[in-house]
């Protein structure tokens, strides 16, 4: 049997649409005021919701307030991984979101990123959803069982 | 997550912040990672995926061994 959401449950749920939705189109997360704002409610309600919506990893609150740091895979603020497509800049937190912006997107794009070590500048490019161009290696830090436990360092 | 220009530039990365080296994985298999991990973000009944959804995502890309093991 199908759970029924809650009312706090259905109107996370309702962020989250608009949160991606938005994110989407614009490039740009949105922020609790302007996410209050869209939907009419009060900016409490909605960080109440981002709260459940943080707890179960649909998105990340910046450390010391209710702001989202990234709606992920789309980071908040520009970051060294850029992901340009439909005509947009969207940024990553980190090379796996970056890559995954073209892939929740289902868009071609073109990902700039620099080496974690030298920062020359690299290239990705993403077409009909096959990596068609890439170069160098990938190195993941912290061991699978343990990515969440400080996502940022991850 | 960082991309580097060759494990060479890892290790260097790592030896110069004192950091553990962890794995690397090619952009190829980074993509399919990313691609399954996130292509049903944006849907309206886009869930998390399940702990074994995750395990055969992570080992269908050929990502074995304890470094990616999800279970704790």
């Amino acid at each position: 049997m199908a759970h029924a959401l809650s009312t706090s449950e259905a109107f996370a749920h309702e962020v989250r649409l608009h949160i991606f939705q938005q994110t989407a189109e614009t490039a740009r997360v949105p922020q609790p005021p302007q996410i209050a704002a869209a939907l009419e409610r009060s900016q409490a309600d909605v960080e109440e919701a981002l709260q459940q919506l943080a707890a179960g990893k649909v998105l990340i609150l910046a450390p010391n307030g209710g702001n989202i740091w990234a709606a992920n895979p789309f980071c908040a603020v520009p970051s060294p991984f850029r992901v340009e497509t439909r005509g947009k800049t969207y940024w990553g937190i980190c090379i796996w979101d970056a890559l995954g912006i073209a892939a929740a997107l289902g868009s071609d794009a073109v990902i700039r990123a620099v080496c974690g070590d030298c920062s020359e500048p690299m290239l990705l490019e993403v077409a009909v959803e096959e990596l068609k161009q890439s170069e160098g290696v990938i190195h993941f830090g912290v061991p699978a069982h343990h990515w969440w436990d400080n996502i940022g360092f991850t | 997550m960082l991309l580097f220009r060759e494990e060479e530039h890892v290790d260097r990365w790592c030896r110069t912040r004192d950091v553990q080296r962890g794995a690397t994985l090619t952009p190829r298999q980074g993509w399919q990672l990313a691609h399954g991990w996130y292509k049903d973000k944006l849907k309206s009944d886009w869930r998390r995926h399940t702990l074994e959804e995750a395990e055969a995502l992570v080992a269908g890309v050929g990502l074995t061994g304890p470094f990616w093991n999800l279970r704790a």
